[in-house]
């Protein structure tokens, strides 16, 4: 407990001081008005504003990195409920109802309790880094290959149980996606697969790529052909900028179970973040007394992946910083910041840099705060954008995606990619296919390749290898579980059918 | 996509009923993604000893895909389902042409017999946002036309002079 306390101390010690204050607000709030730009989601805010920090000593610029990271996290989440477009994989969840509680005017309640979850799952993930930190490194050591790869079957599960109409489409849509995850130079012997001999695609297809095309592009389309009246995205009057009491108290659990949910699956390293959302989802939905609720405005359904998602993206620290391993794309942008600030990841940073381990993990959590400071006031803000006409609206979105997508990488192929992914997602949605799953499946497709692929290695080829370690054997028993849950009633009501005949 | 919909159920010599068109040709299609899959990454070499080459996962979850497109598609053979929704043109075109339009002009492309030049940022970001109004039944000339111009000096602004990003602006520098 002392350890504790003095850990944190010795954190605070170090971010607390006015000038690492000022950095910190100043970076989230940049980071917050570049990442609420439709199109330019979490990785692309914080890779345009990376280069501002490098001028700072070491722990301004760290501070200033968690300030935008945080100010861009919940700027894409922002995106996600207003015009339904997901910036990062972690989004994605929120979206689903997020979107809906706009429509029918709570957007404002939407964004506060979006950021009250996770200001919340940030104090307490905080803490527990703190308490629980050298002693969890050791779980994350438990995990083998074969682990991790039922590991992602599970958060593959997660998805399809979380997608509103057949289970066997969702399936069919995570192939699709893994298979997409396919495309490009192999890992291991850099042979181009499926590439057509298109020089741009062996690289492979950028997750910006696919997420701008099957939700932004997409979403736009489909909007077009509606009526004026069912398109407005918000129907109605613009009801209170704050959550009321009630929603507070249906959030309130939604946000504590998140919060754990996303510190345990946090600490695991790869992917853990993004399953801890759509986890937290599925697991509020299984639960929830009324899951017809869900994919209609449930703020439980914004609460539970913002909290996880947060709690995660602290969790995810310990194993960045002690096995080397960044969880998604905008922690390893970080780690390369770090990197240029003379912090290496590695097992030694705990010990030989503890005022910088603890500095950042303080800092962590005071970009999380400011993060509610400037954003509580703002929500209204953010809000009004609403009333900007669609004719207008949608012409800017398709400016703001084209010029985000471009600047990742300053390649014109890949805005040529999002907009045939747009053409797909459009096909997909007529035929009733959620790209939700698909996206899941293609951030997570390269790291389940290579654990099944090193998986087999070592067990010499035996597959069973999966049923047989008992963490993996586990993890793919609640797979089954979740899987046979979800279809049973379709099967059922399908029998029924059959009867009818 | 939506051809498929037109060459429809009674095409071979026997009579069946696609119940549930959205499912069938939805699954078909998935097939058919799931066979081009195959057929490119043919080629690769396949596990050697107990290791995975390139080849064996692409295949792998390729072939996993055609059967659950296979499946897709016989419920839809099966089970009643709603039509399929009729595809819209208008929105669809001029959204996707002003993406090309912006990706083409932004550094220039050299594609068959069309070559364009570089055209930079301001260019390439007022002609996507130009053309992409078009899409909307809803336009007004006056209005696109100002909004357009100030859409541009935004992204002008954000981009080049505050985040300081490496764009060219114009044709000439």
């Amino acid at each position: 407990m002392s350890e504790l306390l003095a850990n944190l101390a010795l954190g605070f010690s170090v971010a607390a001081n006015p000038y690492n204050i000022g950095f910190c607000l100043l970076g989230a709030l940049v980071g917050t008005l570049v990442g609420v730009l439709p199109g330019i989601g979490t990785v692309a805010t914080v890779a345009m504003l990376l280069p501002i920090t490098f001028g700072l000593p070491p722990v301004g610029a760290l501070i200033m990195l968690a300030g935008i990271y945080y100010g861009a996290q919940y700027g894409g989440s922002t995106t996600s409920v207003l015009v339904n477009i997901p910036g990062e994989a972690t989004s994605v969840v929120t979206c689903l109802d997020g979107h809906q509680m706009a429509r029918q005017g709570r957007a404002g309640a939407a964004l506060s309790i979006a950021a009250i979850g996770s200001f919340f799952a940030g104090c307490v993930s905080t803490v527990l880094v703190a308490a629980l930190g050298v002693p969890l490194t050791s779980l994350a050591l438990l995990f083998g290959p074969a682990e991790y790869f039922s590991l992602m079957v599970l958060g593959l599960i997660f998805a399809v149980v979380l997608a509103k109409g057949s289970v066997l489409k969702a399936i069919a849509m995570i192939l699709t996606g893994l298979l997409l995850s396919m495309v490009g130079s192999d890992l291991e012997t850099g042979a181009g697969r499926m590439t057509f001999d298109i020089a741009e695609l062996s690289d492979g297809i950028g997750f910006t790529n696919v997420a701008m095309g099957v939700f932004g592009f997409a979403e736009i389309i489909r909007n077009l052909e509606m009526s004026q009246e069912s398109r407005d995205i918000v129907k109605g009057k613009i009801k209170g900028l704050m959550p009321t009491r009630q929603d507070l108290i249906d959030a309130s659990g939604a946000i504590a179970r998140g919060t754990i949910l996303g510190s345990l699956l946090g600490i695991l390293p790869g992917g853990g973040a993004v399953v801890a959302s759509f986890a937290a989802y599925t697991f509020e939905k299984r639960i929830s007394k009324t899951p017809e609720r869900f994919g209609r405005g449930a703020i439980e359904g914004v609460a539970a992946p913002e909290s996880a998602n947060n709690a995660a993206a602290q969790t995810s620290f310990i194993p960045l910083l002690t096995l080397g391993i960044p969880p998604n794309a905008v922690m390893a942008l970080m780690v390369g910041a770090m990197t240029i600030h003379g912090i290496v990841p590695g097992p030694q940073v705990m010990s030989k840099q503890p005022e910088l381990f603890w500095g950042m993990i303080a800092s962590m959590w005071l970009g999380n705060l400011m993060l509610v400071v400037i954003n509580l006031p703002l929500v209204g803000v953010w809000v009004s954008l609403l009333r900007v006409p669609y004719r207008l609206l949608y012409p800017s979105i398709i400016v703001f995606c084209c010029i985000g997508i471009y600047s990742i990488n300053n390649s014109p192929t890949d805005v040529v990619i999002a907009a045939v992914f747009g053409l797909f997602g459009y096909w997909l949605n007529k035929h009733d296919f959620e790209p939700a799953p698909l996206v899941l499946a293609f951030v997570l497709g390269p790291l389940m390749e290579e654990n099944l692929r090193r998986a087999m290695l070592i067990a010499r080829g035996d597959a069973t290898v999966f049923l047989t370690r008992p963490i993996s054997a586990g993890l793919i028993a609640v797979a089954v579980a979740l899987l046979v849950i979800a279809a049973l009633p379709m099967i059922r009501r399908r029998r029924e059918e059959v009867f009818v005949e | 996509m939506s051809e498929g919909a037109k060459s429809s159920a009674k095409g071979g010599g026997f009579r069946f009923k696609v119940r549930s068109p959205r499912d069938f040709y939805g699954g078909l299609a998935l097939i058919a993604l799931a066979i081009i899959a195959i057929w490119t990454s043919g080629d690769l070499p396949g596990m050697h000893g107990f290791a995975f080459g390139p080849g064996t996962a692409p295949r792998l979850f390729a072939g996993l895909l055609a059967v659950a497109g296979a499946l897709v598609a016989l419920t839809g053979l099966f089970m009643d389902g709603p039509p399929i929704e009729s595809y819209a043109i208008r929105g669809p075109a001029w959204v996707i042409l002003a993406i090309l339009c912006f990706a083409g002009m932004i550094r220039g492309i050299n594609f068959g017999p069309l070559t364009i030049p570089p055209l930079g940022l301001i260019p390439s970001t007022f002609a996507a946002f130009l053309v992409s109004i078009f899409g909307s039944t809803e336009m007004r000339w006056v209005e696109s036309l100002i909004a357009a111009v100030v859409m541009t000096a935004f992204c002008v602004a954000l981009f080049v002079y505050l985040l300081q990003l490496p764009f060219q602006l114009w044709p000439w520098v």
